[in-house]
């Protein structure tokens, strides 16, 4: 980083730790972020067949997808939505006492900034997921096995890219005049590859895969040149989206 | 002013402009042969209007990226009127693209959509420069909309070739036709239609060319306009207050 040395990490620490003690104390993006990732997931088992299960898995009809591949969909489609909801109030508080002023005051390099409301972004949407997957796991009867550690990397590389474009947007969104509607118009077609990946991967964990193919792999290849590209992208435009 | 200069620069553009897409309208209709049945027959003619469209919609989105990094680091109008008529236009090309491929689809496909790798990787870029739209409408000061449309200008670009590469992946069991890696793949054009082709893209670009300069200038009309309508709300508030003081005193 530009900034670099202790003075640019301890400042954007602070800023970390200053969002997470306002979330224990006002509790008011976490808990709505999960109970909405739950209704949703909820609502999902409807749409499958009678049992979506696949601890007793029913039998797709030929040329229908798997059923691993739409409860993989399922899930990460779940933690998109659950995701974008909660980071459209990245900039909330901020906001509402006009403190984005006092904020743009802080001697700090503006990626400092970034990181500082990314950083609260990740911890949410890995909290979220901790209560999900198990929940999903529980639901659809999935068994992973000795993968759960496989899984929770996948999940991990997912959340990293998904948070840098999920807070770099938000940042616009927030000076629009209708910011929660403008969030997932923006990044959704964006996150499609990190989407498309983290199905994939998910889909063949679920199916009992141990990730042994080459081919496969290939998509943790592109997981991770997403994170390395929007996390520079965030640190570098997000100066242009505060004033 | 320095409008009527341009305007005979731009007239001159629009004629030449014009020109091509009359010369390529003759050689797509009839010094084009017929393709067989298997690619549509007459409907593949539509092959010259669909490809050349989505050269200019790519071209568009590459002066939208430029223009956007040009006008973050200069904060010069102009480049942010650039990126914005450029992004206006490669939406609407790229449109074009998503509606012609389809009539062409259904007939020799059997389907008006598949998922396969390049219809959805297009179908993702044009949502994306959808969105840059929508942020500059939906900000009510047009400098900071300027800036948040670069930001996505930017992005959207660099997404490009992550989302192609992944969704290509995503399908790669779907039969496609010419890949771009082999574009001529018995793709069965002879001359005349490698003519028509080309006079096509060169009519399309020019097209493009005269309106992104039409759409830009009437961006900097709009400005003027802009500045000319704050002159006379200021100069009708100093009356007011003119006015105001004259009463007082009286």
């Amino acid at each position: 980083m530009r900034a670099g040395g202790p003075g640019f990490v301890g400042k954007t620490w602070a800023l970390v730790v200053k969002d997470v003690k306002l979330e224990l104390r006002a509790r008011d993006t976490l808990p709505p972020m999960v109970a909405f990732a739950g209704a949703v997931a909820v609502l999902l088992a409807f749409s499958i067949p009678s049992s979506g299960n696949l601890s007793a898995p029913v039998r797709i009809v030929a040329g229908s997808a798997p059923l691993t591949d739409v409860l993989a969909g399922f899930l990460w489609v779940t933690v998109l939505f659950a995701g974008l909801i909660g980071f459209a109030r990245t900039f909330e508080v901020e906001r509402e006492e006009a403190a984005i002023d006092s904020l743009l005051m802080a001697p700090l390099d503006r990626s400092g900034l970034f990181f500082g409301k990314a950083i609260p972004n990740l911890l949410f949407i890995v909290l979220v997921e901790a209560i999900l997957i198990p929940l999903f796991a529980i639901l659809f009867g999935i068994d992973l096995g000795g993968s759960w550690a496989v899984l929770a990397s996948v999940a991990l590389l997912a959340d990293l890219g998904f948070v840098a474009v999920g807070t770099l947007f938000s940042a616009l969104a927030a000076q629009t005049s209708s910011r929660e509607l403008i969030l997932p118009i923006l990044a959704l077609p964006v996150l499609v590859p990190v989407f498309i990946a983290a199905v994939v991967l998910t889909s063949d964990l679920f199916a009992g895969s141990s990730l042994d193919e080459v081919a496969r792999r290939g998509w943790f290849a592109i997981l991770v040149a997403f994170d390395v590209i929007f996390i520079t992208a965030g640190a570098l435009l997000f100066e242009f989206t505060v004033e | 002013m320095e409008f009527s200069d341009s305007g005979r620069r731009l007239g001159w553009l629009g004629a030449a402009a014009w020109t091509a897409v009359s010369i390529s309208l003759v050689l797509i209709f009839f010094v084009a042969r017929t393709a067989q049945s298997a690619m549509g027959g007459e409907l593949q003619r539509i092959f010259y209007f669909h490809v050349p469209a989505a050269w200019v919609a790519y071209l568009a989105f590459a002066i939208v990226f430029m223009s956007s990094i040009a006008y973050l680091r200069t904060n010069d109008r102009r480049w942010d009127i650039l990126a914005n008529s450029s992004a206006e236009l490669g939406v609407v090309f790229l449109a074009l693209v998503l509606i012609t491929g389809p009539i062409w689809a259904h007939p020799v496909w059997g389907t008006w959509w598949q998922w396969d790798a390049r219809l959805t990787s297009t179908l993702v870029t044009w949502l994306t420069y959808v969105g840059y739209l929508f942020i500059r409408n939906l900000t009510t000061d047009r400098r900071r909309g300027g800036r948040l449309a670069a930001v996505v200008g930017i992005i959207g670009l660099v997404n490009i070739p992550i989302v192609h590469f992944s969704v290509y992946w995503w399908r790669t069991l779907h039969p496609t036709g010419p890949t771009p890696a082999n574009p001529t793949a018995n793709s069965g054009l002879g001359t005349p239609e490698l003519a028509a082709f080309f006079t096509s893209l060169a009519a399309f670009t020019l097209l493009f060319a005269w309106l992104l300069a039409m759409r830009a200038r009437l961006g900097r009309l709009e400005d003027r306009a802009d500045e000319l309508e704050m002159g006379v709300v200021s100069g009708r508030r100093r009356e007011a207050v003119v006015r105001a003081r004259q009463v007082v005193t009286t």
